[in-house]
């Protein structure tokens, strides 16, 4: 098993090629079922682990496999569940980056793999379908990163009206988040609190543009959306003309991931990005391949983290802290650490966890009864099912931290903590400075 | 206003450029090659390929896209094109839109479906840009980008004025057999021809990569762009593809600092006042709809040559 996570991670081709493509990744040829030497049968808890591993979201799983390994060596000798011990065996599933293949994919591995539990993470358009297709099928479903009101509202349920959700179970930020985050955040440099909007004609930019933009606004910044554009425009002119004669020395955007450079080099050309002083990214700007490809224009933006080697948490489900765990997946994989890792680590802390607090983790009703009580630490810190902000769901924190120009060592960007409002156990590790061009 | 206007000029010149390709066939080789946006696009990837692969200094790659590109010009002409022709004037048309199909979901195996750009190879002439006065603010690369559209057009009205080729070429365009009948040997001055259209196509995917982004899929909406600028610009002059582009350009410029939908739009509605105008000086309704019928048949020679020879 370890000769094949370590052919996932190889070669110098790939590493271009993700400098290629912001999001860009090669598919990950990783295990299809990778097994703790425990016992077979009766006293395996299967769980199927489905999340995009190709696709333009492979980056989201490219450390899986390498997580797997480290699940399999720490829990070699089962999981202790009331007065049995299990063993943990985990299926992996790959949705190719596309909402169709990833609900197909659970169907499947519903109907043949005998699952006792299914987790999944990464975007709404993993998850949703992944979670939708687990409800219809009474299968326990656990899953993250996925802004939990689009996993709650996004798949039908109401405001006020309880959770129609009996099997599916979420953990993630939400829009509360960023509105304590971006408050602190962007207080932290003197601007003149005037914020150009730039979010897109879909899903997250139109929910963006009802729910966050308000509460923004309550917060004392003046609010300029440059309004609704599609995905894949090419020319910027009207938005970047706006934001220059408004004066938004904070820029704040939810673009589809490849279309901010384009933006920003288009910013840079016509004068905007030297105005700016926060230029926030959401969406776009998880990855430091997305910056190296900016290269130097890239040095001192702005972004929220959901997680970072300098999280103060250990995960259960590995044995690492998440410092040891960012230093060995360099190690072995070869590339440089990402928010996903340790995010994954926590849905698998989570998974751990559950697994350990259910009565019968062979029984489905009980498993979904443990996931709805679920209190525990993980890599991303605690989470809470007993005080979620709607059934079903628990919240994690944000931080806000920014891209500076590594110091040292092999790669090229290094992601200061710089704001902790809406996350206050994770220490600040740097004083956020103004963005200037070329750093 | 006048930095929407100046942003529209310099785009027009990547449009000159992928429409001046559309025009040399369809001038010369008489069809329309519906396959050329992916074309371009498929120029885009080869030059990220040679970067990514071959581990080329991007100007390399792009120097070594342009022959790779005009040899598969030439081939696909000697036979695919040049076979097709023979069969009237439906069979290039379909046979150019299978191709199109070919490399889409081609490129899409090969390479993903993710967007690329070349401009993360460039530093920082992807962002330089000049402030002038009046608030006024140019990329470095959008004029890069333009030169190199009129050096280009400009080269190729050279070619076509006073070498041999372009006398041939202007010759088989006019009328083949008559051309042939002089001594110009027809099918190599089309496989001439598809090869300069197939690396001016090139050239402008690359544009397209350095100044914003590809995907495998991107290459119909650009055969639309390159359409409209021939369209505008009128068929069969250089210098009008290049008005033409200029004249999309600045459209599109100007309908986006009204709304950013506006963008494409705006475009879409000086082709159809172009279309209407030119269809208006052709005489009385019916018949000058006819009368533009007639001429763009004519113009894309979409009669076969037997019932042009029964109608004269």
């Amino acid at each position: 098993m370890s000769k094949l996570v370590r052919n996932a991670g190889n070669g110098l081709t790939r590493r271009n090629l993700l400098k290629g493509a912001a999001l860009g990744a090669a598919a990950l040829s990783v295990p299809a079922t990778v097994r703790s030497a425990f016992a077979q049968g009766d006293g395996t808890v299967r769980v199927g682990f489905i999340g995009p591993r190709s696709g333009p979201l492979g980056i989201f799983g490219e450390g899986d496999s390498f997580l797997v390994e480290q699940v399999g060596r720490h829990l070699a000798d089962g999981i202790q569940s009331g007065d049995r011990r299990y063993g943990l065996q985990l299926v992996l599933g790959d949705t190719q980056s596309d909402p169709v293949r990833a609900a197909q994919v659970a169907r499947d591995m519903i109907n043949s793999e005998n699952l006792d539990l299914v987790i999944t993470s990464s975007t709404p358009e993993t998850v949703n379908p992944v979670a939708d297709a687990c409800e219809a099928a009474g299968m326990p479903c656990l899953s993250t990163t996925a802004p939990w009101e689009s996993f709650y509202f996004g798949r039908g349920a109401r405001p006020g009206e309880p959770s129609p959700f009996r099997w599916t179970y979420h953990f993630c930020f939400g829009v509360g988040n960023f509105t304590r985050l971006y408050a602190d955040q962007w207080s932290q440099v003197e601007t003149n609190r005037r914020v150009g909007i730039l979010a897109p004609n879909d899903a997250d930019g139109n929910a963006i543009r009802m729910m966050l933009l308000p509460e923004l606004e309550a917060a004392g910044f003046t609010i300029i959306d440059a309004g609704p554009y599609e995905n894949g425009t090419t020319d910027f002119t009207q938005q970047i003309n706006l934001f220059r004669s408004e004066n938004c020395e904070i820029f704040n955007c939810f673009p589809f991931p490849p279309d901010f450079p384009v933006f920003w080099r288009q910013a840079a050309q016509r004068g905007y990005a030297q105005q700016v002083k926060v230029c926030q990214m959401a969406k776009a700007g998880l990855f430091a391949a997305e910056l190296e490809a900016l290269g130097p224009l890239g040095y001192g933006l702005h972004a929220g983290a959901y997680w970072h080697p300098l999280f103060p948490f250990t995960s259960s489900s590995t044995g690492l802290t998440c410092e040891m765990l960012a230093a060995a997946h360099e190690g072995v994989v070869g590339k440089q650490w990402n928010q996903q890792l340790g995010a994954n680590a926590s849905l698998l802390d989570a998974t751990v966890a559950a697994i350990a607090s259910a009565s019968d983790p062979k029984d489905k009703t009980a498993m979904a009864s443990a996931l709805s009580m679920l209190k525990c630490d993980t890599a991303v810190g605690e989470i809470d099912f007993t005080s979620g902000p709607v059934a079903n769901c628990a919240t994690t924190g944000l931080v806000g931290v920014q891209w500076v120009k590594a110091e040292s060592g092999p790669y090229e960007f290094d992601l200061n903590i710089v704001s902790n409002a809406d996350h206050p156990f994770v220490p600040v590790t740097g004083q956020m400075t103004s963005y200037t061009v070329q750093g | 206003m006048l930095e929407a206007i100046v942003q529209g000029v310099l785009l027009g010149g990547y449009y000159a450029v992928i429409a001046a390709g559309l025009s040399l066939m369809l001038g010369v080789v008489r069809f329309i090659n519906l396959a050329h946006g992916d074309l371009a696009v498929l120029g885009a990837y080869l030059a990220l390929a040679a970067i990514a692969f071959l581990g080329l200094p991007v100007w390399w790659a792009f120097a070594l896209v342009l022959p790779v590109m005009a040899g598969i010009g030439w081939g696909l002409q000697r036979f695919l094109f040049a076979r097709t022709l023979e069969g009237g004037f439906l069979l290039p048309l379909l046979a150019t839109f299978g191709l199109g199909a070919v490399l889409q979901n081609g490129m899409q195996g090969i390479f993903g479906s993710e967007t690329r750009s070349l401009a993360n190879y460039m530093g920082n002439l992807s962002w330089a840009g000049w402030q002038l006065p009046f608030g006024l603010y140019v990329g470095v690369l959008p004029v890069l980008t333009f030169a190199a559209a009129v050096i280009v057009l400009g080269g190729l009205q050279v070619m076509l004025s006073f070498t041999k080729i372009g006398r041939a070429m202007r010759a088989t365009s006019t009328d083949p057999e008559a051309a042939e009948l002089q001594g110009v040997d027809a099918r190599r001055v089309q496989r001439v021809a598809t090869a300069i259209a197939f690396m001016l196509a090139g050239l402008a995917g690359m544009f397209l990569a350095m100044r914003a982004q590809v995907t495998p899929y991107a290459g119909p909406a650009q055969l639309i762009f390159a359409f409209q600028a021939v369209i505008i610009g009128g068929i069969g002059s250089l210098w009008g593809t290049l008005i033409g582009g200029i004249a999309l350009g600045v459209a599109q410029s100007l309908g986006a600092s009204i709304s950013a939908q506006w963008f494409q739009l705006a475009g879409h509605f000086l082709f159809f006042v172009v279309l209407a105008i030119r269809m208006s000086s052709a005489g009385p309704t019916r018949e000058r709809v006819l009368v533009w019928f007639d001429r763009i048949a004519d113009a894309l020679r979409l009669r076969t040559r037997g019932e042009r020879k029964h109608a004269d």
